[in-house]
């Protein structure tokens, strides 16, 4: 017998007696809170920005404010060809990315609680782009947020998932002596962008 | 060496013992202040309890749910019955591809099986992209708590640390400066990697995906730049449903550091282009931890860390006095479960003061099941010669009211009379680092009689 059957079998053997599944009452949880305002505060104590903005005109011209020397830029907004320096072409190699320097990505789900964003497969030109940015900024439609990790879910098809990201925050680390230094190994800032 | 031993190792250094004590205390107020946030936060935890209860239930179920989702998305299911042949697994998916250099982010199961040092005896490199993790790795130690792996250190070694291995400039422990030093370090890593490793927090069955949480995005790095991914699990990291993430997510970082949620929680489900994605399932004595009624309770574990936080003993003793992957009050139930004699004094190092269990986000009975392990412990494992027999001295004295009183006053006036060095004197433990009080002249028991009597004479 293969290890798999006999791990199989083992668990079956010694498993306890059934146990029913609870449900989940997302209600329980509810504070009635307001959104967008618990978004920001969130996203902020993770040590992320937030500005409200009217289109997406607006967020490249206040990204390019926000860096202003910045060689390497990467938009998948309409109408970035000004902003952008690349081009799908350098996502063939992602290995090459990493001088990028500033990221714009739009997001079709964010979480008040803890200010997280949602971002999958259909968001990102390639995988790794997200982390090996130095600067990440993502727009967000103000009323695609919802107030909890409960509803997060629920506006998430588990069936049809590739791959799926929430960030919440830029990048950080606290084990040097646990002082927190923002930037360890993925993007060193996060923006948001609400609409 | 007996978990008290390690301990006084690690106590010999006074002002580091106080730091270890009070940072950690510090991660447990964050955890208060947010969790205390959360409405519900009870009925979380019972989720959490109760969902673990339930798959635990039926897991042979899920994870052969689990496997036929994931072999549906294109990735590769590997079984393995021990941390050997996990290593082997690893090892010849690694060899099949040529691959040299690998990127690790955090697994406490790959440290429960001594991946490192298996691979690096068949010639491959492993770099540990956690900053902690890569700190203790420098220091060839071993991680010292499962979310703080480098709490133990103080920046200054940090700064020798990398002074040594990555030509750093001195600068008095800037953890600033040393920290985006090793971002440098680990992106060259990072871009030069053949493979990476990585662990599961959470593995859904429904959709065969499984979700891995960081707050540095070493992670993601590792696993979107390799042309090969490995996540490697343990049997108990399954979930029945994805739904199940929104109490699991709520519930860990908050436990963990007082965060809302992890920087990053990425759910890998299918393999990214040109990325061959493996899982790799294992046992290692979980089948058995599962069979006992008692402990079984302890598979339900997240590896949040609160448990460790919290402990008054594993404060000030440290990880390393468990010479065990998992440290803390849930290190010593799990740990006896796999080898009682070796780990025999570990359900011994805890006041029993229940604090873990109140801060477990998944209401693991801990210190129940610590005390459960010192009875049989007790019967099973041989115990020291001078506890085996003040125990049974103690036995008798407490069983005879008569035998107490005089007992008592003897004792009461030995620690008036005698003299510090005798009364302190080995065997005498707990004179080691504290003075006994000087022996009152009455007992409790006449202090209170005289007292009752002083009453009632008052109401005549």
């Amino acid at each position: 017998m293969d290890s798999r059957d006999t791990i199989l079998k083992k668990l079956k053997a010694n498993k306890p007696e059934f146990i029913a599944l609870p449900k989940i009452n997302p209600a329980v949880f509810d504070e009635n809170i307001d959104k967008v305002k618990e978004f920001i505060r969130k996203t902020e104590v993770a040590g992320g920005k937030v500005f409200e903005v009217t289109d997406n005109k607006e967020v490249l011209s206040k990204t390019q404010e926000a860096f202003p020397e910045t060689k390497v830029n990467f938009s998948n907004l309409d109408d970035s060809g000004f902003f952008n320096t690349i081009d799908s072409e350098s996502f063939k190699n992602p290995h090459e990315l990493n001088d990028l320097d500033v990221l714009v990505l739009e997001s079709t789900l964010g979480v008040a609680e803890n200010g997280a964003v949602w971002l999958t497969d259909n968001d990102i030109p390639v995988r790794v782009i997200p982390f090996i940015t130095k600067h990440l900024v993502l727009v967000l439609p103000k009323e695609n947020i919802v107030p909890y990790m409960h509803q997060a879910y629920s506006a998430i098809n588990p069936m049809d998932l590739d791959y799926g990201i929430f960030i919440s925050g830029p990048s950080k680390t606290a084990d040097i002596e646990q002082s927190l230094v923002i930037g360890a190994q993925g993007a060193m800032s996060l923006t948001v962008f609400l609409k | 060496m007996s978990h008290s031993k390690l301990a006084g190792i690690f106590n010999k250094d006074e002002k580091k013992v106080d730091w270890h004590d009070k940072a950690l205390w510090f991660v447990r107020h964050k955890r208060d202040l947010s969790v205390h946030q959360v409405k519900g936060w009870e009925e979380l935890r019972n989720l959490g309890h109760g969902i673990k209860a339930h798959t635990l239930s039926h897991l042979d179920v899920y994870l052969e749910q689990f496997e036929a989702n994931a072999l549906k998305n294109g990735v590769q299911v590997h079984w393995a019955a021990n941390g050997d042949e996990h290593n082997q697994i690893v090892h010849s998916i690694l060899k099949a591809d040529n691959a040299k250099k690998v990127v690790k982010s955090k697994s406490m199961l790959t440290e429960e099986c001594h991946l490192n040092p298996f691979l690096e005896a068949n010639d491959i490199e492993v770099i540990d992209t956690d900053l902690g993790e890569r700190i203790v790795q420098l220091a060839k130690e071993k991680p010292s708590h499962i979310v703080l792996p480098a709490i133990h250190k103080n920046k200054l070694e940090v700064d020798e640390l990398f002074q040594e291995h990555l030509g750093t400039e001195p600068c008095d422990g800037d953890p600033q400066y040393l920290t985006g030093e090793a971002r440098k370090h680990l992106r060259e890593k990072f871009i030069h990697a053949d493979a990476a490793i990585t662990g599961v927090n959470f593995a859904i069955a429904e959709n065969g995906g499984f979700v891995v949480c960081t707050n540095e995005g070493n992670a993601d790095m590792g696993a979107h730049l390799a042309p090969i991914h490995i996540a490697c699990m343990g049997v108990e990291k399954i979930i029945p449903k994805q739904e199940h993430l929104g109490v699991f997510l709520r519930l860990l970082a908050r436990s963990a550091t007082g965060q809302p949620i992890t920087t990053y929680s990425s759910h890998f489900r299918k393999p990214g282009k040109g990325v061959k994605m493996h899982i790799v399932i294992v046992d290692n004595g979980r089948s058995k931890q599962l069979s006992r009624p008692d402990f079984r309770a302890s598979l339900h574990c997240i590896r949040c860390g609160a448990c460790m936080n919290t402990c008054p003993i594993y404060r000030r003793s440290g990880g390393h006095s468990y010479d065990a992957t998992i440290p803390g009050p849930i290190g010593s139930i799990l740990s006896p479960g796999k080898d009682l004699t070796k780990y025999s004094t570990l359900p011994f190092a805890s006041t029993l003061c229940g604090s873990c269990s109140d801060v477990c986000p998944v209401k693991i009975d801990i210190h129940t099941q610590l005390y459960k392990w010192r009875q049989i412990i007790g019967k099973e494992t041989p115990q020291p010669f001078i506890k085996k027999k003040s125990m049974a001295a103690m036995g008798k004295i407490f069983s005879k009211p008569s035998l107490y009183g005089k007992v008592g006053a003897v004792a009461r006036w030995a620690l008036r009379t005698l003299p510090k060095s005798l009364i302190n004197a080995w065997p005498n433990i707990w004179g080691k680092t504290r003075d006994l009080p000087v022996g009152p002249k009455k007992s409790f028991d006449q202090w209170y009689k005289e007292r009752e009597n002083n009453k009632k004479t008052d109401q005549k």
